[in-house]
């Protein structure tokens, strides 16, 4: 494969501080077993993509103890494979990156190091199976400088979060890019995932760092936009947002939809892989009483679970009844305890006859080792 | 620089298991799937591994394609080592000609190169086809103490089913004082689990001595442990309490598979204080549809069930449509069962279909227990 891929995991920490206390935006558990980065790296890998780099500013150690070498992927190669990117004191000594144009800035010398003649570079707030060779091929054929991918169906998209849309033209080209707090209806939303030539973009950094630019899109990609040629890449495939915990929740819950489920997770030759726990199945106990929920192994599910997505070692006691939660790995709900549209971090404890309601847009959230 | 382990274990994984055909048809005992998730050896790998013990050579010779396939480079079980760590063993081609194993003990005797590699003081030799949790160190300690040169691990069985297992009678002490394979009239209840903790330099000798008599089947329980005994050897039995199944018929792994349902199980997999680990694959998590039901079940990733299922366990990648049924059945990987079929006590190997409507096996205490061979479509 001649791309090399670049993944920031806490580009979008802030969108869900709630999540991102003690992990990276990267490393947030998603769909009952996998977290954000298995979509991207998997997608890489997927797509052929050998080299990977993964760049990492802060609270990294979640998600290192779960690429690891990124063995899963097959990626624990001699000569190739993946790479996590911590920060180092750059430039400006800075402790942590500011943006995306920050980061390329401060890994150049990862950049430099490989030959792949083209860069792929992306965030890991929309989730989708993606084959980026076929964005590759698009980039190439079309002579762009730069391709970004985007999408018209945005799911997800939380009101009021900063959204990056591009104003495109009949060829396909980017004619504006706007940022506002608002999802315009049919509107091209960018997911920040960039193809371009590497040696291209060794340019554009070293120069950024000398006029001291801070945003590659309105210091590096809109400026560009009269003379290079930069295109719109738009995918036809379901992409989720996660930019707020109610967003979270509702692309959690998007995934008890078959198409969706299928679309994502049952690609032909378009795997999505995680890292394997050794759990033992999930055991059912006489009175469970579970539907249209997922549910990971190594689960004792006793209770009512309806409408929800329950990942591994999640111990739901008799009389428990959940409904349209997110409940994360190692929490115990307690008999009788009744939650409602709950979004439960890792390793909570809900004591028995519990009762925890919130709302679709407003998710009762629970952070991570709290006892209720 | 010269290295050496302690205890290595020489596990035998090449028998065919012929009892439990048709699961065994296209792949070795130790790899037929068990519990949801696991395959048969993995219980006896992972209770080397938990018991400290890093150097495992697995004796393959019957349709070992699977089996080395799932053992791969040992990772699962952290025994991919660059000193020790997992070894599949198979039969090989020497100079002087090859064999096929002979027996259990000609396999290990085939194999004194790689046990000579790690010079250890103790062997311990396991059959890959048992389901178990069993800390080998502490039998191994007792072993030592007791200044043995073979202990035997042991389990107290009902009077009437002695006769179908390897029989020690003891002293108070526990030294073996004499041993019968399948007697007919057993004088003890102390059955062999087919685990042996050897001396090195004892077990070779008797390996030697055992080869060179034409006359012997080359087998652990009939040939060597009674040479050792003749010889007057220190042989003690470990007596072991815990949970031991012998899954070498058909109901035997059905029931052993039913061991680790209910609330408290017999067998429990979740146990964090022995963990049995298995080779993964990559699954999506199981979905529970509108009209799910699951009731005391075990259930693996992948699934996309919406039918009732009751005191069965479940393998990965399976479909359950609306309206099945399955009850008091083992189902394997990659089965599916469409719209309306109803299964009951039943083993359906993997791959296998059932087609909409159809009906396989009946209630557990009226008809025989049906098995579905692998890939099978059953229609009716």
């Amino acid at each position: 494969m001649n791309m090399l891929g670049l993944i920031f995991a806490d580009e979008h920490d802030a969108d869900v501080s709630e999540l991102t206390t003690k992990r990276t935006f990267a490393a947030i558990p998603f769909g009952a077993r996998y977290r954000l980065i298995d979509f991207f790296i998997s997608n890489m890998t997927n797509s052929g993509i050998r080299n990977i780099g993964v760049v990492a500013t802060t609270k990294y150690e979640s998600l290192m103890g779960h690429v690891r070498y990124g063995g899963e992927w097959d990626l624990n190669r001699r000569k190739t494979g993946l790479t996590v990117l911590p920060p180092f004191s750059f430039f400006n000594g800075q402790v942590r990156y500011e943006n995306v144009l920050e980061a390329l800035q401060a890994n150049i010398s990862y950049i430099t190091d490989y030959k792949e003649p083209y860069v792929l570079f992306t965030c890991c707030n929309a989730i989708g199976n993606i084959d980026y060779a076929a964005m590759l091929e698009k980039h190439i054929e079309s002579g762009a400088r730069f391709t970004c991918l985007c999408t018209r169906n945005p799911l997800n998209k939380e009101p009021g979060v900063a959204t990056t849309e591009y104003k495109v033209d009949e060829d396909g080209r980017i004619t504006d890019i706007l940022i506002h707090d608002d999802v315009t209806e049919g509107a091209y939303v960018a997911t920040h995932t960039y193809i371009m030539g590497r040696d291209d973009l060794l340019e554009i950094l070293e120069e950024s760092i000398d006029l001291n630019k801070k945003s590659l899109r309105m210091d590096v990609l809109k400026p560009a936009l009269k003379d290079s040629k930069i295109m719109a890449y738009e995918t036809d495939e379901k992409l989720l947002f996660i930019d707020s915990v109610s967003s979270y929740l509702q692309s959690n819950l998007d995934l008890l939809d078959k198409d969706l489920r299928c679309e994502l997770f049952k690609k032909e030759l378009r795997p999505i892989i995680t890292r394997a726990g050794n759990s033992s199945p999930a055991f059912y106990g006489d009175c469970s009483n579970a539907t249209n929920s997922l549910i990971a192994a190594g689960s004792v599910i006793e209770g009512t679970v309806k409408n929800s997505v329950i990942f591994r070692n999640v111990h739901v006691k008799k009389g428990a009844v959940i409904e349209n939660c997110v409940i994360n790995q190692d929490c115990t709900i307690g008999e009788g305890a009744m939650l409602n549209y709950a979004v439960l971090d890792k390793g909570v404890h809900i004591n028995d006859k519990r009762l925890l309601s919130g709302y679709i847009t407003h998710p009762f959230f629970v952070k991570s080792k709290s006892v209720i | 620089m010269a290295r050496k382990k302690k205890c290595i274990a020489m596990l035998l994984a090449g028998g065919q298991g012929s009892r439990l055909a048709p699961l065994t048809e296209n792949v070795a005992k130790p790899a037929v799937p068990f519990g949801g998730r696991y395959r048969i050896i993995d219980f006896s790998l992972s209770n080397c591994v938990n018991s400290n013990i890093d150097t495992v050579g697995v004796l393959t010779q019957y349709q070992p394609l699977e089996l080395n396939d799932y053992l791969g480079t040992g990772d699962p079980w952290d025994l991919d080592l660059n000193y020790g760590g997992l070894h599949v063993l198979p039969p090989y081609q020497a100079a002087k000609g090859g064999d096929w194993f002979k027996g259990t003990a000609n396999a290990i005797y085939q194999n004194q190169k790689f046990i000579s590699n790690y010079d250890p003081d103790y062997i311990l030799v396991l059959s890959g086809d048992h389901i178990y949790k069993m800390n080998y160190d502490i039998m191994l300690q007792e072993h030592i103490d007791n200044g043995a040169d073979a202990t035997i691990a042991v389990m107290d069985v009902p009077l009437e089913e002695a006769s179908r297992f390897g029989i020690m009678s003891c002293d108070e002490k526990g030294l073996i004082t004499e041993f019968a394979e399948k007697p007919a009239e057993p004088k003890s209840t102390l059955a062999s689990m087919g685990v042996y903790v050897f001396n090195t330099d004892k077990l070779m000798k008797y390996l030697e001595l055992d080869e060179q008599n034409p006359e012997s089947d080359n087998d652990f329980g009939k040939n060597v442990i009674p040479a050792m005994l003749a010889g007057g050897e220190k042989l003690y039995a470990y007596l072991y309490k815990g949970y031991w199944r012998d899954v070498g018929t058909l109901s035997s792994y059905w029931s052993a598979n039913m061991d680790t349902l209910g609330e408290d199980p017999e067998l429990w997999l979740n146990d964090d204080g022995w963990r049995i680990y298995y080779r993964h694959d990559f699954q999506s998590p199981t979905y529970l549809g509108e009209h799910a039901s699951l009731h005391n079940c075990n259930c693996a990733a992948g699934n996309e069930i919406d039918g009732h299922v009751s005191d069965s366990v479940l393998g990965s990648n399976i479909t359950i449509e609306e309206g099945a049924v399955v009850k008091d059945s083992v189902i394997m990987s990659n089965v599916v069962i469409e719209k309306d079929a109803v299964v009951e006590y039943a083993i359906i190997d993997r791959d296998a279909r059932i087609c909409a409507g159809a009906k396989v096996g009946g209630d557990k205490e009226t008809t025989e227990l049906t098995v579905i061979a692998a890939g099978e479509e059953v229609v009716q």
